[in-house]
């Protein structure tokens, strides 16, 4: 029995070489072809032959749509970040350590391999890892990358891909600097300095005017007390409608709002401090009794109501809410 | 002093006079606090004298080991009863304010001769405190207003407020109980020492800055609001010898202070959420040099460069703060705090913040829940503090704009919002009062028309230029006053009603929302009566009777805490949240097969492993409804073992009936939930009431734990961890043996004979 | 209970007597009594080793392993039966609660009657499998008996067996010299399967040596169950917990037949034997090697004290096994183990090439140490090793886990906690000479604040000049 453990030592390595010889300049063949231009276009012969076991060195395919009359929008928002991987990994490792290979592989050279992998969706990417050689994995099966939440960034497939490549080089992802946007930076920066510096006499009244800041600190205290952060973080629904083709401007549940809900408790906090406002300051600083009296009772009666239908609102919002005051119950 | 006869004449005098308005001012605060106190006392009254959720079980606990233990080996503790096997430094990684603060009462009552429980104490801490935080918030407005209504209306807000009152009934033993006293009380002290410019008070303000630290994360709203007070003054050309004396006292002192609570430690210079205070304190002290010279030396382009070279010297030194920042010298923001700005943030990076109710955005029904019709006064004053735009009033802007964005973007912060709304609600509605409350009225302008025109031209004509500058555009005209007593009486007595409604709401609110201890849970029967649901307490106590002194428990973070309270028994996670990845074990042991968490689990050591079900009562806080967490969290450090769309139908629901994915139904959290449930009901019937589904009509099966509890609604369930098996079967095969069915005979083997190696 | 009997077992023989480490109540079950005398002088050796041995018949309804809950013997020895089934007292699942109670089963097997179901079941629960075919028996052509089985071949003569691995400790090499020879006489063979860790063959068939089933006609067997060494003969299980389970394929090893009969080896590959004389078999005392073994008489360990204590500077503290420890304390662990040969506990030496190791473990081992004895005492030896504790605090264990072949399980876990330095545990500033700037620091500001104050206090105010300058502010 040692013998024959022996024996199936002493056979390994033959099998392996043998198995090596084409597989190796395979590799080399594909990857030379990599370093002038990666990833590989792909038609159904390279990719049967890339793909073909036995293989010494993996591969990674992204099957893809580009063509518009597809209509694949994240296929087209995808093959940047694809092709950025793909280059700085080829040049991240020219001797091909990595023994990696990337190759793109379009529907319209592809649709036989499409069918027989029998794909009704693009893109897809696959990862094949060797059938042979050190790094070999069991499972000769591809594995599958899923693009459930849209079209991912290049870190994130280099890092998915490097960790099924445990062993072996991880040639970094490398942006190109943008010089074009950093231009446009400097230059928005330099022009607004100035323009302030220019218009400083014009704009230094408006800045130290108290009403502005007053209304700007208002309308930013009504926004935030009124949910508006609810909505932009939960990008909640504008309005929706009803069941019987109306529209219900008041979500129901207590912890869930429409936008246009808030804007109109917004509005109606504005206008119960208004009124508050106006009694307090403006009421008493009219000279002459009638206007007085009228104002006066304006005011109140707009606090009155605009009160009473704010609990009517919240009493929508939380049934069971005891309170309320005529005219709305 | 006068003789008794003349006692009852000399009450009108002036000065005697005054001493009768303090008196008065005296009984109404204290009733304030009584009213504040009382209403806080639903839960003890309904329930028992118990401590509330979570958060609150670990605080006790840490009490009671300081009060045991004295103050060194708390200060010291090394907590070896939770976050199995890693254990936790918890005397260096808690606020020990609170507990000290319960502790010093409780050695105080018994150095007075007077036993009481510590448990009591802890149980009534907050509403003490709360008393204590109206009278803060009177002293607070009474710094913002001349009327003294104000400050009173502003402490009985206070006191009844539900948007402070739901963190600090009787029994909610948390940090912020002692925390919105010392934060409010702070910034009167703040305040104060601003207006003095005394140094004296920007001591005593630095020393209740450094008991808040002690007490409260919170503290870092206080250590970035009083900096950007200032900036905002010093950008308005306000800087003065007064505000650099406070702000440097302040900074300086509490800085030295904070650094003394272990849990803080360095952050003050190292991490960026202190950044802004040390950065003002530079720009303090440059524009204080520059302000110096130009004293000195009075020419107008040298005042100028000066003025450059500021700008110059702050744009570097900023640039150098955010360089250190990016190079990762001085730590960037924290997750929690990083949420704040950056709101989805949270939920991509940090799952385990993002999955904690308390830290969802507020809707707009919350606030109105929370302070009824405050909210709508809350601007009026606001606007108010811009008629006379003074330091304190800038302050209450700058605070009224932070905390409403605050409070907007997590629900917690309301907290912080409340009393900022109370004291400008307040400061509204004590200037309609003012103006609608007093007896005289003006002399009507068409009698002798003419010297009322001389009178008020002057002062008419100083307001329009006043107006002119600056000021708003409410204050155009002169002051009159009102002239019907109708207008006065309806307005008041609107206002009165209001009032009313507001405290009728606060007490709805706080008997109804606020009052629970979520430990006890009470439900109504049908005929309306009240029925105590008490599973929780079950089965900690079972634990704590049946289980060895140091079992192991595994369950989902939330119930870390009150196991170590109530059961007693070191927990593998908790409510203190620190370390993720072990949080992240817990997950995965709940989210994978039984053979992958099996090893997990024994790993751990674990012995028992607690899972809450809410399926048979309807209880929709269980854990099934948090499983998505669990997997979430789990992802984020496992993304190829534990995968969350695994757990999604094709169709993306998220089912546990016959529908569920495999990986769900094979989950050990699925399993241990739903074992044996369909028992309790006739064949095939098996319902979940909070998914509302039937459940397939065969259960799943455990292996490698078996049920040893389970409570008296199913709300928790208890499994005990196997040994491994005495005869080295896997424990599939032992079950299945066990259940009497023999093992098939290999009779023919197919591919080559495995030969036995040793 | 137990005590009690062995106490009255003393008093009844009035010689002092060897007893098995776990206790000496002993079932044998068999056939009927008459079978007894074919196996007297094995039972006479168990009972000079002071076995008290109930017999029954598994038809017998007496016959019960547990009563009240409780085990009813420590060990159970089942002799060959014709019956199919062993009845409601004997089944698999009972034999297995048996062997997990800590009891221990020497089962033997035997060709000219079929095991019964049960006990293939048991056997396949533990892993071990017999031949598909009732009755397959071992044959080899080349080491067979020359007197007995001249035609057959089925008496196969296997020398002791040699230890399984250099590092394991052989309790079945009789004096050691070797050139003993054990005649295993139409024994059934068993393969063990590849998974199960608790499985050690004893006695494995020679190279070539097969399974063959009588019955088939056809002069080769093709496709035999098994061949060589894959073969064992005899198999033994030790359970988690200790309990000892072994399989003798024959049962005729035991009979009083082959302890004193005289056999002759047949000539083997390569012409080994061509000159064999016959000799005695050595089965009588690997007989008693291999049933003491099974009833707890060799190789079983046990675990005195067990001390861990704070070892600063080479000072003892005298306060052993402290619940908690600081993070880079100085720790020493000594531990006391003893093996039972035959009739008193003995000092416990690995076998040359082995040690015992200790692991300081907090979810992974941080530390894995060799225990080096230290001190011998009559009957045990102890244990110990010194170190410094991680930098990392924590709940740790202390843990020996010493589980070899042929050996009884040791598993020993002290748990501790390692907390982290204290807040007065760190050096003072003053000594750490990084902080000498700092310090130097304080206590300028200190003076020249003071000086400056003094300063003030004391520098007589010039009233003209701080009119003008007053003058210059305004």
């Amino acid at each position: 029995m040692h013998f024959l453990k022996g024996l199936v030592v002493s056979l390994l390595p033959f099998a392996a070489l043998a198995a090596k010889k084409p597989a190796a300049d395979k590799f080399q063949q594909f990857h030379t072809k990599a370093l002038s231009s990666t990833p590989l276009k792909l038609d159904d012969t390279i990719y049967g032959q890339l793909t073909s076991a036995p293989r010494d060195y993996s591969v990674a395919v992204l099957l893809t749509a580009l063509e518009s009359r597809f209509g694949c929008q994240l296929c087209r928002e995808f093959q940047p970040e694809w092709d950025l991987v793909s280059k700085s990994w080829t040049k991240g490792d020219k001797k091909g350590e990595s023994r990696l290979i990337y190759g793109t592989l379009d529907f319209s050279e592809g649709k036989m391999t499409f069918q027989s992998l029998g794909l009704q969706t693009a893109p897809v990417l696959l990862l094949f890892r060797p059938t042979h050689g050190p790094h070999a994995s069991a499972d000769t099966a591809p594995l599958r990358y899923d693009f459930t939440s849209g079209a991912p960034p290049a870190e994130q497939i280099h890092g998915w891909i490097a960790r099924h490549l445990p062993d072996g080089p991880h040639p970094e992802v490398h942006r190109p600097i943008n010089w074009m946007r950093i231009i446009a930076v400097t230059t928005t920066l330099l022009g607004t300095v100035t323009f302030i510096s220019v218009a400083w006499p014009y704009l230094l009244p408006i800045i130290q005017n108290r009403n502005l800041w007053a209304a700007i600190s208002l309308i930013s205290i009504l926004l935030f007390t009124s949910g508006h952060m609810f909505n932009h973080i939960r990008k909640v629904p504008y309005v929706a409608g009803d069941g019987k083709g109306g529209v219900s401007y008041f979500a129901g549940g207590f912890s869930n709002q429409f936008g246009l809900e808030t804007q109109i408790v917004a509005a109606m906090y504005g206008l119960l401090s208004f009124a508050t406002i106006s009694l307090a300051l403006k009421v008493p600083r009219i000279s002459d009794p009638k206007t007085q009296q009228v104002a006066v009772l304006i005011w109140g009666g707009v606090i009155f109501v605009m009160y009473s239908f704010l609990l009517s609102v919240f009493r929508i919002k939380n049934g069971g809410y005891p309170f309320w005051l005529p005219p709305f119950s | 002093m006068a003789d008794s006869g003349s006692i009852t004449e000399s009450f009108f005098k002036g000065s005697s006079g005054r001493n009768t308005r303090g008196l008065l001012r005296l009984t109404i605060l204290s009733l304030i606090a009584a009213a504040a106190i009382s209403s806080r006392l639903f839960s003890v009254i309904r329930f028992e004298s118990i401590i509330h959720e979570f958060d609150p079980w670990f605080n006790f606990r840490a009490t009671k080991y300081l009060v045991q233990h004295g103050f060194y080996d708390f200060w010291d503790w090394f907590d070896d009863r939770t976050w199995h096997p890693l254990g936790r430094v918890t005397g260096g990684t808690l606020y020990p304010g609170l507990m000290v603060t319960s502790g010093a009462i409780y050695h105080a009552l018994r150095a007075l001769t007077i036993p009481v429980d510590i448990r009591n104490i802890c149980v009534l801490l907050a509403p003490g405190f709360s008393g204590l935080t109206a009278y803060a918030t009177y002293l607070f407005t009474n710094e913002m207003s001349t009327s003294p209504s104000a400050g009173l209306l502003a402490a009985a807000f206070m006191g009844i407020a539900p948007g402070y009152i739901s963190r600090s009934v009787a029994g909610s033993y948390d940090n912020e109980a002692i925390a919105i006293f010392l934060l409010v009380f702070t910034f009167f002290l703040w305040i104060k020492a601003l207006k003095l410019g005394s140094a004296f008070w920007g001591a005593l303000c630095a020393l209740f800055y450094g008991y808040m630290v002690s007490a409260w994360g919170g503290y870092v709203f206080i250590t970035n609001l009083i900096p950007l007070h200032v900036f905002v003054l010093v950008c308005m050309g306000r800087f003065s010898p007064r505000v650099y004396v406070s702000y440097c006292t302040w900074y300086a002192l509490g800085t030295l202070a904070s650094m003394q609570i272990p849990f803080v430690g360095f952050l003050p210079i190292r991490s960026s959420e202190h950044m802004s205070a040390l950065g003002v304190f530079g720009l303090l002290q440059l524009v204080g040099f520059v302000e110096f010279v130009r004293a000195g030396v009075p020419s107008k382009q040298f005042a100028t460069l000066l003025r450059g070279f500021v700008l110059v010297v702050f744009a570097i030194a900023f640039g150098g703060l955010v360089l250190l920042t990016v190079s990762g010298v001085i730590a960037p923001w924290t997750g929690r705090f990083y949420s704040l700005w950056d709101t989805g943030y949270a939920k991509i990076h940090i799952p385990i913040i993002a999955s904690v109710s308390e830290h969802q955005p507020t809707a707009w029904p919350a606030f109105f829940f929370d302070l009824n019709m405050l909210i709508w006064l809350f601007p009026a004053g606001v606007y108010l503090c811009f008629q006379k735009l003074a330091d304190e009033q800038v302050f209450v802007v700058v605070y009224a704009i932070l905390a409403s964005y605050f409070s907007g973007v997590m629900v917690r912060l309301m907290l912080t919002l409340t009393p900022i709304v109370c004291v400008s609600a307040a400061l509204a509605l004590s200037s309609l009062l003012d103006t609608y409350l007093t007896i005289k009225s003006p002399t009507e302008p068409t009698d002798s028309s003419a010297d009322a025109v001389n009178g008020t031209t002057a002062s008419s004509k100083k307001a329009e230029k006043a107006a002119k500058q600056d000021g708003l555009r409410s204050l155009s005209k002169p002051l009159v006053g009102i002239y019907t007593t109708f207008s006065k009486t309806s307005v008041v007595s609107a206002l009165t009603a209001y009032l009313l409604i507001f405290v009728l709401h606060c007490t709805w609110v706080t008997s109804n929302a606020y009052s629970s201890p979520s430990v006890v849970l009470a439900s109504r029967m049908p005929d309306g009566s009240q029925h105590i649901i008490d599973d929780y307490r079950e089965a900690y106590q079972w634990l704590r009777q049946n289980t060895p002194e140091n079992a192991k428990i595994m369950s989902w973070w939330d119930y870390g805490y009150q196991i170590g309270g109530m059961a007693d028994r070191p927990t593998l996670v908790d409510n203190n949240t620190w370390n993720n990845t072990h949080i992240a074990t817990v997950g995965k042991a709940m989210s994978s097969r039984e053979e992958v968490s099996y090893p997990i689990m024994r790993q751990h050591e674990v012995d028992y492993v607690l899972v809450v079900f809410g399926g048979l009562l309807g209880y929709s806080g269980d854990d099934i409804n948090k499983f998505l967490w669990m997997v979430r969290i789990a992802e984020g450090i496992w993304p190829d073992e534990v995968k969350e769309r695994d757990f999604f139908t094709d169709r993306g629901e998220y089912r546990v009936d016959e529908g569920a994915t495999e990986t769900m139904k094979n989950s050990l959290m699925y399993k241990m939930s739903y074992y044996n449930y369909g028992a309790l009901f006739p064949p095939g019937q098996a319902q979940d009431r909070v998914r509302g589904v039937r459940m397939p009509e065969k259960g799943p099966e455990l292996n490698t734990v078996e049920e040893a509890f389970t409570s008296e609604n199913w709300i928790i369930r208890i499994y005990k961890v196997k040994d491994l098996d005495n005869v080295g079967r896997d424990h599939a095969s032992a079950s299945s043996f066990a259940k009497g069915n023999k093992k098939k005979k290999t009779t023919k083997r197919r591919g080559p004979k495995v030969l036995r190696v040793e | 209970m137990r005590w009690l009997l062995s106490f009255l077992l003393l008093g009844l023989l009035s010689v002092v007597q060897a007893v098995s480490s776990s206790g000496n109540k002993l079932l044998v079950v068999l056939e009927d009594l008459a079978e007894k005398s074919k196996y007297s002088k094995y039972i006479a050796d168990l009972e000079g080793r002071g076995f008290s041995i109930n017999y029954e018949s598994p038809k017998s309804d007496k016959v019960a392993l547990f009563e009240l809950g409780e085990r009813a013997y420590d060990h159970v020895l089942l002799l060959p039966t014709k019956a199919k089934g062993l009845g409601p007292a004997l089944t698999p699942k009972l034999l297995l609660d048996f062997i997990n109670a800590g009891g221990n089963i020497l089962l033997t097997l035997s060709s000219s009657n079929p095991t019964p179901t049960s006990l293939v079941s048991l056997l396949l629960e533990l892993d071990i499998h017999l031949p598909t075919d009732r009755n397959a028996l071992v044959v080899d052509h080349f080491n067979y008996d020359t007197l007995s089985a001249a035609e057959k071949h089925d008496v196969v003569l296997v020398p002791r067996p040699d230890a399984i691995r250099p590092d394991v400790k052989n309790f079945f090499r009789g004096d050691g010299k070797g050139g003993d020879v054990i005649a295993f006489p139409r024994g059934v063979p068993q393969e063990l399967g590849n998974t199960s860790p608790l499985l050690t063959p004893i006695l494995r068939a020679p190279r070539t040596a097969y399974s063959y089933n009588p019955k088939d006609e056809g002069e080769a067997a093709e496709d035999p169950f098994g061949a060589g060494p894959q073969l064992s003969l005899i198999t033994t299980m030790q359970a988690r917990n200790s309990a000892r389970f072994t399989v003798i394929g024959s049962a005729e090893l035991l009979e009083d037949a082959w302890f004193d009969a005289k056999v002759k080896r047949s000539v083997g590959l390569g012409g080994v034997g061509t000159d064999a004389k016959s000799v005695k078999t050595a089965n009588q005392a690997f007989a008693a090697e291999v049933t003491g073994w099974t009833f707890n008489e060799i190789g079983v360990l046990k675990v005195g004290k067990i001390e861990h204590y704070l070892n600063e500077a080479g000072v003892k503290s005298n306060i052993t096994n402290p619940k908690i420890y600081r993070v880079k304390n100085d720790v020493t662990y000594e531990i006391e183990i003893s093996e039972y040969s035959w009739d008193k506990w003995v000092p416990f030496t690995p076998q040359a090439g082995d040690v015992v190791q200790l692991e300081f473990s907090m979810l992974s081992p941080f530390h894995r140490l060799p225990l080096t004895p230290t001190t011998t005492t009559k009957n045990s030896t102890i244990y110990t090793t010194s170190f410094r504790l991680p930098d990392q605090h924590g709940i740790f264990n202390f843990k020996v886990n010493h589980k070899r072949p042929f050996l009884s399980n040791l598993e020993e876990k002290n748990t501790v906690t390692v907390r982290h330095f204290a807040h007065d545990e760190w050096p003072r500033s003053w000594v750490i000479s990084g902080a000498w700037p700092w310090i130097a620091g304080i206590g300028a500001t200190i003076t020249g604040w003071v000086a400056f104050v003094a300063l003030w206090l004391w520098s007589k105010p010039v009233p003209l000049k701080l009119t003008t300058s007053g003058k210059k502010i305004q």
